[in-house]
């Protein structure tokens, strides 16, 4: 598995489309479709959706590297701002947060986009 | 050549982005303000900036908007601060959202034709996770194109953390 972080609009899918050689055909943006997809692109919006539904996104992810153990998952870093108001707003930003350090752990590689460029961080 | 620079708020990033115009042999120094001030804070802030460059030699030329009119003497070294401001002024001000990014695109490219050395502080405002108002969101939007154009275009992009340079592309000069 290959991790990609970034913040909002940096340039992370067309990062990962250019240097593994996929096209948009090869994108997922759901946990189930992922199984079966080179790339889980706004990971962190599943995990907001997986938690919405009253899902556990820390299962959901342990099942789909268990299915797909190649694949590459891009991800909005959101925890860099005032802690938010909101309950689950908090609870969303701390699971992405979480799972992004759980998944950099077992990731083949980490890397961060910005301004489109990439730093290789594993 | 050109630099970008971005960080967070208080990173120390317009200190950095000053110090690449003073190591260079590039003259005149053109500090390129994009704010209006328009309040105490800004005008605090404004004042801030003069005093941190008070003695380093630089003429400060203010354009809120329309970069591309911007005239300097051929070869001068420009310090652009910065750049979500100035696409702030042009969508929120001005012509609007409609054409905004390729206003500022054509504004730098008309002063990198000018300039022997030009940096161009930007800011980094992507990370926070918050679901903005569609206005916001698409502001957000044409900055973040902005910031990955100009990064491509670029010589140098730099990241100031804690006023520390972190170089995405480009070595140290």
């Amino acid at each position: 598995m290959h991790l990609i972080i970034g913040g909002a609009g940096q340039g992370k899918l067309p990062y990962a489309l250019r240097t593994y050689h996929c096209t948009p055909a090869d994108v997922s943006e759901t946990f189930s479709v992922a199984r079966t997809k080179r790339i889980f692109d706004r990971f962190h919006v599943a995990v907001r959706a997986a938690l919405e539904a009253g899902e556990d996104p820390q299962q959901l992810t342990e099942e789909l590297l268990e299915a797909n153990p190649d694949i590459i998952i891009l991800c909005d870093e959101v925890g860099c701002g005032v802690i938010p108001v909101q309950p689950e707003e908090r609870i969303w930003r701390e699971t992405v947060g979480r799972l992004c350090c759980a998944l950099a752990e077992q990731a083949e590689s980490v890397e961060r986009v910005f301004c489109g460029l990439p730093m290789c961080l594993k | 050549m050109m630099t970008l620079v971005s960080g967070g708020a208080g990173s120390g990033k317009s200190a950095y982005a000053e110090s690449l115009i003073l190591q260079s042999a590039a003259a005149p120094r053109v500090y390129l303000a994009t704010m209006q001030a328009w309040d105490e804070e800004s005008r605090q802030r404004v004042e801030r900036h003069h005093r941190l460059r008070a003695g380093k030699g630089f003429f400060t030329v203010e354009q809120p908007r329309n970069l591309s009119e911007v005239k300097i003497t051929q070869g001068g070294a420009v310090l652009l601060e910065d750049l979500s401001n100035l696409t702030a002024n042009e969508c929120f001000g001005g012509a609007g959202f409609a054409g905004a990014e390729q206003r500022i695109l054509t504004g730098i490219d008309a002063l990198r034709a000018q300039a022997g050395e030009l940096v161009a502080v930007t800011n980094e405002i992507f990370s926070d996770g918050v679901e903005y108002p569609p206005e916001t969101a698409r502001y957000l939007d044409v900055l973040a194109r902005l910031n990955r154009q100009l990064a491509e275009q670029a010589d140098r992009v730099v990241e100031v953390a804690a006023g520390i340079p972190i170089f995405w592309k480009g070595e140290k000069p």
